[in-house]
Formats: structure tokens, sequence, C-alpha cells
């Protein structure tokens, strides 16, 4: 804890934390102090000296001063106002006031309010035009430097928080401005369409495009006529006072047409939630806050501005029903009744395994829950499963194995103030952005070590203290090995051990074979890397271990991930802040897919189907008897099709038809089933195949919880109505659900999780009521609505309270034979998500990364004669690809990369095969080598030059005021006032 | 078996089925909100009466060129500067104490009253008639009152110009 000081603040006495500044202290006791350029979550920039306040009898910017014992501080006399008076001249002679024809005026422009709250009527510095135009060659936001105050806070975002590094303030040039890499346009810089910079940005200047012209009552008028609005407004004004009520008056009706709703992201698993801004169905802009737990004021390109397609034309906005060749679109009440006749009578007359049923991670905790139900009481069968078996079932079995519960250890908070993190097989920049931020803002500012093993020579393995390259598949033989090292030299956490942890000495027994020379031979990672890394990991105080596909997408998925945990448990990192294991979820619900039952062998809260007294609680909640054996899970329910068992699917929100692997045999099987159907917001590959389609609603358009990768549970409101007939998830499942005789009566999803917390002791506290605004719980929720952000406190959940060690073999990757001589890795891009249904909708996205593309190293490309913009065709022993290349040194040798951001003849999932994880049966995607023809051996290069990997980041620590305070022109206004004589403005 | 399909025929009459839903909405809301509703025609009627919905709609149609025709007329330099003192006028009448004006405004009416009743007087005061009214109370307080209103408006208002 912080030690608490007494100071003194114009003349009385305070208590005031030693840890703070100045202006935290005074911002906490509601003692005003004009600001512009301080953020909370930026910390000090020192950019806008209009928080000076005399301490001590010095001037100082007290964002930079600390509190100390016995500080007299004077926030009211004349000097302090006469320093705070200069200091806002010289921000309004970069910004011109026009407030009311302004789109920012929305009651939270900083500069606006600083200069009400300071009652200041005119400048002595007039507002002078800066030479250069506004920059609009972005597709989402622009930057207009007349309107630019200077303050440094997109910088800070950009280099500190982001850690893109693009954009710097040009304090040399005359009328110092914001600029991208070496001052080039927006659209050609690195700049990765995050939006810190428009969300950060405290005015006008930094923008996004959504909101221009549409936000204020008169500032969508013509430029001609708002160019002489803005001469009268200045020309009339007697003052500022004046023209600040009439802004303030305009603002405030603006409420009463732009809604802000509070959300929580639809795409990856890092859960951040903010306010969407909308006009009808216009969204103008999403704005997140400090106060959202999992990021704050983060987003990435696709939370910010990947929304188009919820508007788009696209959408199913009615039942469609299969006739002949074509889709009728028909009612709801006709689509109901046809699935409830049909999976009748095949029930009838297969059986109730006959039927299947799959969960998506794209939709709700809710709805998750009701998609199980639906299984298990109406047609009593635990075929049901969901989409995370393509992908981190294998963590939460490793998990499972060693720890007991199948989930991170902390939050990201933790990952964040870890001494080490190590990454395996997740390309985390661009799969969870805004998680990566935080270990690459660690790491750059607070010192925090960074191992990366991967393939691929991705941002963060360039950003890396140590990049392992192991050869596919071999990650297990190297953490055996770094384990073995590690107690083989007592590095080990034998305390920890003692106390919490089962099963060393069998553990060591089983690492025998794991040797430095076996883990030369087969990883191709040097002993000194080797021991490197154990040394680096034995020597931290607390290390994260984060993983994702590639560790999980291989034969031995669970069996890596368990060797993660047994590394974590030996080096006792586990039980302790910035700590633990952390396997990164891919979409937003995932975790909450398969936390909420639609799993075939566990309830909600991960209880097995096959524990008698388990199922009775169930069958005495929902007053029907249930199935007592283990269903099918995705991968078992495609073989189950081939083979005749399986005849009917109801699957809704996800594209098996391009996401599965092998996907040709998945069409296959698709193509065998009696009846199906696909319930999605899009008409999806998946869909074609379907018998009857119902229309959803994607997650702006319904209430409902996600559950992030920290088992962070967290509330969505509705932003807009379902789009034609479309209808939320949990509307659909309930209603055919009483179709089908079921009496089902849920009026909001708030009741759906109220059923399911009073039955699942994991989330026996969860409650909407808890959930309320930006609040959140992480599971497990005790009825009195404690939650659990360090996952492991005193005890692991097992019976005597110990973690277990448990021992795990490598499994060989597969071979493909010497004809298919390359090896096809393959994952996400930053922009889009998935097969990309929902990403190519945004035009902003797709003009700067139009599809997927192969990255092919130097040396195969040199060998091969192909250049950025060949066309080549990859055949496995599957099917075959057609795609564009990109010569990059990101991958090396025959190490190829295809995006799986792909619907068309180059999606990745025709090249797979159904070979699987032993233990989970997630597609060992991975696991994948082709051959490759070039078809053309020039063409078009597939990635636009405004791509923002053609761009050219130019890192610097936060925004450098040292440069500012060194211009000849600049004097502290401090010292303008004391030392009388010094000129203001130079 | 069943094919991959992306052929959707489109739900027949749907523009008519919408147009039904359409005005079903709009007979409910009419329905929710009689007394508004019809409080509103009487309204309209009204304006109609009076043209004004004419001179209205010209407005609004033609709003940008309206905008445009007012904010070019009101950036005149006079234009500007009436609006300019309008705004002035008001902040300083903003800043007048009615209960210090009051006393000082019953003494001006009697004052005003006083003289209504001789608009015109014949006679005439010498020096020596005003060394004698001095004496008056009446009189000696009114020249006091005036005197500190003098000396107030002599005073330094360069701090509270808002100009």
């Amino acid at each position: 804890m912080s030690k608490q000081v007494s100071v003194q603040v114009n003349g009385k006495l305070h208590q005031a934390s030693e840890e703070q500044t100045v202006l935290q202290h005074l911002n906490e006791r509601g003692v005003e102090v004009p600001q512009v350029c301080y953020h909370e979550a930026l910390g000090p920039i020192k950019t806008c000296d209009a928080c000076i306040v005399e301490v001590d009898g010095e001037l100082v910017r007290s964002c930079d001063t600390k509190v100390k014992k016995g500080s007299r501080i004077d926030t009211v006399q004349q000097d302090v106002k006469d320093a705070q008076v200069i200091a806002m001249d010289r921000i309004l002679h970069n910004h011109e006031l026009y407030c009311t024809v302004c789109d920012y005026n929305n009651g939270n422009c900083e500069v606006h309010n600083a200069v009400k709250d300071m009652k200041i009527e005119h400048q002595t510095i007039p507002f002078e035009p800066k030479p250069e135009p506004k920059d609009n060659s972005h597709p989402y936001y622009r930057y207009d430097p007349d309107q630019c105050i200077l303050c440094g806070r997109c910088v800070e975002a950009c280099q500190d928080v982001q850690v893109t590094e693009t954009l710097r303030i040009d304090w040399e040039r005359d009328r110092p401005r914001v600029i991208w890499d070496n001052d080039v346009a927006i659209n050609e810089s690195s700049c990765v369409s995050c939006g810190h910079c428009s969300t950060v940005c405290p005015c006008n200047a930094m923008m996004e495009k959504g909101m221009e012209g549409k936000a204020g009552y008169m500032t969508g008028m013509d430029q001609k006529t708002l160019r002489p609005m803005i001469e009268l407004t200045k020309n009339v004004e007697t003052g500022y006072g004046s023209i600040l009520a009439i802004s303030d008056m305009e603002a405030s009706m603006r409420d009463a047409k732009i809604k802000k709703t509070k959300t929580v992201c639809t795409y990856c698993g890092v859960g951040c939630s903010f306010d969407v801004w909308t006009q009808g169905r216009d969204i103008l802009k999403v704005e997140p806050q400090e106060e959202a737990p999992a990021n704050g004021i983060s987003t990435c390109v696709k939370g910010k501005f990947g929304w188009d397609y919820v508007n788009s034309e696209e959408r199913v906005t009615k039942p469609l029903i299969r006739e002949g060749s074509r889709f009728r679109e028909g009612t709801w009440e006709e689509a109901y009744k046809l699935i409830a006749e049909n999976l009748r009578s095949i029930e009838k007359e297969h059986g109730n395994d006959a039927l299947a049923f799959i969960s998506s991670s794209k939709t709700t905790n809710e709805e998750s829950y009701l998609m199980q139900k639906l299984a298990r009481s109406i047609f009593k069968t635990n075929n049901v499963d969901n989409c995370s078996r393509y992908c981190q079932t294998p963590a939460t079995k490793g998990l499972f194995r060693t720890v007991g519960y199948g989930g991170d250890s902390g939050s990201i908070t933790d990952i964040q103030q870890a001494d080490l993190v190590l990454v395996i097989g997740s390309n985390t920049a661009e799969s969870h952005p805004v998680l990566a931020t935080r270990v690459k803002s660690s790491q750059k500012l607070h010192g925090q070590k960074l191992i990366v093993s991967d393939l691929r020579r991705h941002e963060m393995a360039e950003r890396a203290d140590l990049f392992l390259h192991p050869r596919s598949g071999s990650d297990l033989v190297w953490l055996s090995a770094v384990s073995k090292y590690i107690l083989d030299h007592n590095m080990e956490d034998k305390a920890f051990i003692d106390k919490h942890v089962n099963g060393i000495d069998e553990f060591r027994e089983t690492l025998e074979t794991y040797t430095l020379e076996y883990a030369e031979k087969y990883t191709g990672l040097s002993r000194e890397e080797l021991i490197r890394t154990a040394e680096m990991i034995a020597e931290a105080e607390t290390v994260c271990s984060l993983w994702a596909m590639g560790v999980t997408q291989h034969l031995g998925g669970s069996d890596t991930s368990t060797a993660i945990s047994n590394l974590m448990l030996i080096t006792g990192n586990y039980m302790k802040p910035g700590a633990g294991t952390y396997p990164l979820r891919g979409h937003n619900n995932v975790q909450g897919a398969s936390d909420f039952g639609s799993m075939p062998d566990k309830f909600p809260g991960y209880e097995s189907v096959e524990d008698s007294v388990i199922r009775r609680k169930y069958e005495e909640g929902w007053g029907t008897s249930l199935p007592e054996k283990a269903g099918w899970n995705n991968h078992e329910m495609v073989e189950a099709v081939h083979d005749g068992r399986l005849k009917a699917m109801y699957l809704k929100g996800e594209d098996m038809g391009i996401v599965d692997s092998n996907i040709n045999y998945v069409h296959e099987a698709f193509e065998k089933l009696d009846f199906f159907v696909v319930q999605d917001v899009f008409l999806s590959k998946t869909a074609e195949f379907a018998d009857v389609v119902l229309p959803a609603s994607p997650s702006l358009e319904k209430e409902g919880t996600f559950t992030n990768t920290e088992r962070r549970v967290q509330r969505l409101y509705q932003v807009l109505e379902p789009l034609g007939d479309s209808k939320p998830d949990w509307k659909i499942i309930m209603e055919l659900a009483n179709e089908l005789g079921a009496d089902w009566n849920y009026s909001h999803p708030s009741e759906i999780m109220a059923e399911s917390a009073s039955l699942a002791p994991l989330f026996a506290g969860v409650s909407y009521d808890r959930l309320e605004g930006y609040n959140s719980l992480q599971w497990p929720v005790a009825e009195d609505g404690t939650d659990t952000p360090l996952l492991f406190k005193e005890e692991f959940p097992f019976p005597d309270g110990k973690a277990r060690l448990f021992p795990v073999d490598w499994s060989v990757p597969l071979d493909f034979g010497e004809e298919y001589d390359l090896h096809i890795n393959n994952g996400r891009l930053l922009e889009h998500f998935h097969e990309g249904n929902m990403t190519y909708k945004a035009e902003g996205i797709t003009s700067k990364t139009p599809g997927a593309f192969l990255e092919v190293s130097p040396e195969l490309a040199e060998e091969r004669g192909i250049e950025d913009g060949s066309f080549v065709k990859l055949t496995s022993p599957y099917g075959q690809v057609k795609v564009s290349c990109i010569v990059t040194d990101r991958v090396q040798g025959k190490e190829l990369y295809l995006p799986m951001n792909d619907s068309g003849s180059s999606a990745v999932n025709q090249l797979t095969s159904s070979y699987a994880d032993k233990d989970t049966d997630t597609p060992a995607y991975k696991e994948l080598s082709a051959k490759m023809d070039v078809l053309k051996p020039k063409g078009e290069s597939p990635l636009p030059r405004t791509n923002h990997r053609y761009g050219n980041p130019q890192p610097q620590i936060g925004v450098n005021v040292e440069a500012k305070w060194q211009r000849k022109d600049y004097v502290f206004p401090g010292d303008v006032v004391r030392r009388k004589g010094a000129k203001p403005n130079g | 078996m069943a094919r991959p399909i992306r052929d959707i025929e489109p739900a027949p009459l749907s523009a008519e089925t919408q147009r039904q839903k359409d005005l079903e909405e709009v007979e409910q809301a009419l329905a929710d909100n009689k007394e508004a509703v019809l409080g509103a025609i009487d309204l309209m009627n009204n304006l109609h009466k009076n043209g004004i919905t004419r001179i209205a709609n010209g407005l609004v149609s033609e709003g940008d060129k309206v905008l445009e025709i007012i904010v070019q007329e009101i950036s005149k330099d006079e234009n500007t500067n009436a609006l300019r003192n309008m705004l002035l006028m008001v902040g300083v009448l903003g800043t007048i104490d009615m209960r210090k004006i009051e006393p000082l405004l019953l003494k001006l009416n009697n004052g005003i009253e006083r003289v209504a009743e001789d608009p015109d007087p014949d006679e005439k005061t010498g020096y020596f008639d005003l060394a004698k009214k001095l004496k008056d109370p009446q009189i000696n307080r009114s020249l006091t009152i005036l005197m500190r209103f003098l000396e107030g408006m002599g005073q330094e208002t360069k701090d509270q110009e808002r100009n």
C-alpha cells in the first residue's frame, strides 16, 4: 500500500498518497485545476501546461509533480491563474472555437470545457491556421492540423499504449503537427487503424469519419455555408462565454438524437467493451471507456471500425426454405413447423442420437445454454458441441489435467505486470491485438521480458528478447527439455512444489528422454537457446504463458498444453499475480460457449453428463428426463454423417463449411444430411447446404452476456433493432422449443442467466444486476457475488487441493511424404476475422486488405521464381487452393503462411486433413504440407500499397515533450509570470 | 442430396405486406396518441389559414439556400454589429441588480411626477434660492444621491468589460 502523507492545499490540511502526482490528488479531492493533455489512462504528457499550480513556492506542472510530505499547494493565487491563462492562450492559438458547428461538441470536448471552466473571454494570441490541409486519406479517421492543439495524446497512445509507433509530433517545424511514419499520408503509413488516436483526442483534430457532418444539428451543412457561419460566430462573439453557452445548449440537444449504448465486441476473445454511438441505424463511432475492464481505452481495427456487416444488404432477413434449386423466403411460422416436423420424424425413425446440435462462440452465454437445453431436454441427446472444438479444447484439456480449471489463471492485468511473458504458437498482435498491446507496452516501458516460440517472425517475434523458431509441432519437445533442465539444475520452485503439487517424481522420470541433445535434434533449436530459455523462466519472479492455435491444432495439442502447465507448476508460476497459464481464446465467446454447456459431455459449468447426481439436478430443474451417455463432438458428428448414423443437424452461427478442416469432406457430409437447419446472419457457405436458414440477429441487435478469455462475464445491451424479420438466437431457440411442445417463457435473457446460475455452481452469483453497465464478474462466482480474478489462490480444485504434474509424450507430426515438400502454416490476419463474413463487408478494411495471400520466404521465392503477385496453386492430398503471393521474411525456407481469411478459392481448409488432436478431436490444422505449382509468375500484388505492412514505424518514447521545451519560442508559463519581462510566446 | 445453393426467391407481395404492416403501425400510433394528434391537426389548420405552412415549407425545403442567404446577410458588418450589440446589451442587463436599483427608480418616479405637474415652470432659481433650497431636506437628499452616482460613474470599469 502507498504511504499517506499530509499536505496543505490552499491552506487546508489534506491526506494524500505519496504514489500520486499533485494533479491526481487534486482531481481525487475535487479541487479544480484546468487540464487538457492529461488523461488518466495515458498518464502525464506534460505538453499543455494548463495544470500549473504552485507547490512550495514554485510554479510547476501538477501532472508532473509527485506529492511530498508537507507540500504546500496553491491553486488559486493570481500567478497560478495567470500562468494557466498563458497556457490556454497558446492552445487557442492552435484551435479555432466554432463549437456549435463542430462534430466534437458533445459535452466531452476538453478544450471547450477548459475554456469554460477558466472563464476565459478572450485570447491574447489570436488563432492562426497551420499551413497544411486536412489529411482525409484514411478510410476511417481524419486529421485536421488546424484544430490540433499539439497535446500529444494521440502520439502517447500510438507509441506507448498500442505500440504501433506510427505517430509523432514534428516539433522541429515552424508550426508543429502530428506526422505519420516519416511524414507520409495517413493511409500510406504503418497505421493499423486501431483507433486509439481518435479515441483519446481531446478535440476535433483526430476524428472518426463516421462522426463527420452527422453528430450536430448544424454540422451537416454545406462547406460553403459552414465557413461564413464559423466567421460569423467568431465576429459576433462578445467573449467566449456566450459562444460556449450556446454550444453547450446545442450539445445537450444532441443527446436526443445520438444514442450511446454499451456493448461487448463480437470479434476475438479479449472481450473489449465500449459505447456505440448511433443515429437510427447509422453507427457514428465506437467510443471505448476507461472503465472497460478488459480494454480500457483500447480497441483494434475490427472493434473500432468493423461494424458495417450489421447493415449489410446481404443480411438474411427472412427464414429461407429450400425448394428445389433455390431458397424461398418464408414466414417464421412455417419454418418452425417444418423444422419441428422433420426433426421429430427423423428422431422417431432413427432414434434421438440421429440428431445433432452445434452452438456458436458468436452467440451469447444464454444462447449456448438454451441450445444444449434444447438438445438435452427436448431431443434427449447429448450430441451438442461448439466451435471451441476447432481451437482451444486441447488447452482446456491440458489445464483440467494439471490445475483443475480450464481457463486463464488471471486477468490481462496479470499478463501486463508479469516479469516474463512466454508466447507459444500465438500471433498475438494480430489475433488478440488489444491484449498484445499490454505485452508490447510492458516490454517497451517497464522492462518486461518476452520469449516467443513460433514459425513466423511476426510482430511479437520481432519484438521478443528471445525468439525461438522450432520445427512445426515440436513445442512439446523443447518445453520438456527446458523442464528437465530446470529440474536437473535445481532451479525449480521447491517450496511451491512441496506445498501445492503432486507427482514430481514420476514427472522427473518421464522427462528422461528429453535431453538437450534430443531437443536439439527434433526441434532444431540450439543448446544455447534452450538453456537461455530455461534460465530466463527460472530466474523470473513471475511468468505468464500465453498460447493459441500454434500449440493446440496438432496431433498432440492437448499434450503440449499440458506440458506448458507442467512447466509453470514446477517453476511456481501459479497462485500469484502476474503469473499462470493463459490459453488465448479466439472468439468473443469461445469461453462461454463451453462454459454454458454446449459440449457433448458437460453440463454448464463443466459438470459431467454421466454423473447421475448432476443429471438428477438438471432433470429436476428442467422437469424432464435427460440422456445419460455423452454425445458426439463436432468431429465425430461429421464422421457419423458419413457413416449414416447422424441424419439431421441444427447449427447456429458457425461457418463450419469453411472453418472446419478438410472442408471438401465436410461439404460431402452436409450433402448427405436428411435435414439441415442453419441459423446465421448471412447466407454462409454452410447455410448454402441447409434445408431451412433462420435469420439471426448479431450482437448489436440483442442483449445477453459474453465471457472473454479472462473468464470475465460482461453484458451487452441492444444497440439496434433486429434487421428485417431477423431475431436474436435465444428467441428463435425458445420459439422452436415451444413449437416442439416445451413451455419456455423467457421474456429477457436475464431470466435464462438466472436459471443457469441456479443450476451451475460455477456461476452461482452471476446476475444481470451485478453486471450492470461496465461491471463484470470473473468465474467462479460465489452466490454472494464474490468473483475470482485470480483463479487459484489457496488451492487447486482437486480433492486434496494440490495440482498434478501430468506426464505427456511427444506425438510426431504428420508426414505427408516427400512429394508435399512445403509446410503450410495458417492462421489469422489482424484486419479480417475468420472466413471474413463480417469483416469483408467493411469497405474501408477491404480497401486496405482485399483478401488472403500466401506468404513466401525470399529463399523459396528466389528458387521458384516467385514475386509479389505471382499466382500459385497449392495441392495437398485433400484438395487444392489458388492464391496470390507476397514475398516476405516473416516466413523462412520452405515454411509458407496462408491466412484463413478467405471463403473462396484460397480457403485454406481445402488443404487441411481430418487428422486431429488425439485427446479432443480438435483438427490438426497446423500439420499441413503441400506442393506448389506456379500458375502465373507475374500478377498484381494481393496487398495494396496502403496496407500497413508496407509502413515504416518510427519508435520513440511518448511524444518527446523535451523537444517542445527546447524550441526557441517556448518559455514555461510559470517563468513568464514570475520573471517579469519574459515574453509569453517567443 | 442437398447441393449448395445461393438463389433466393423473395417472399411474394413482400412490398404490399410491408405496406400493410407499416399502415397498421401508423394506425396504432394514431390511436395511442389521439389527443395529441387531434391537437396537432387543429394547430396545422390554424397555421395553414395564416399561410404560415407555406412559408415554413419554403424555408425547410430550400433550407440550405435559405441558410446560406441568412448567413451572408447576417455577416454584413452592420448586422454583425447589431447582433453583437444585442448580445452585449443582454449581458449588461444581466448585471443590473434590481434590489439596489428599485429605491432609486421609485425616487426617480417621484421626481418625474413632480416635474409632470408643471413641466415648463416659469419661476427661475437664483444662487440664493439654490443655497436656500440646499437646506430643504428633500432637495439635499436628491443631491447627495446624484453626487454618489457621479462618483460611481467615474470609476474604472475596464476589467469588467466584455467587448
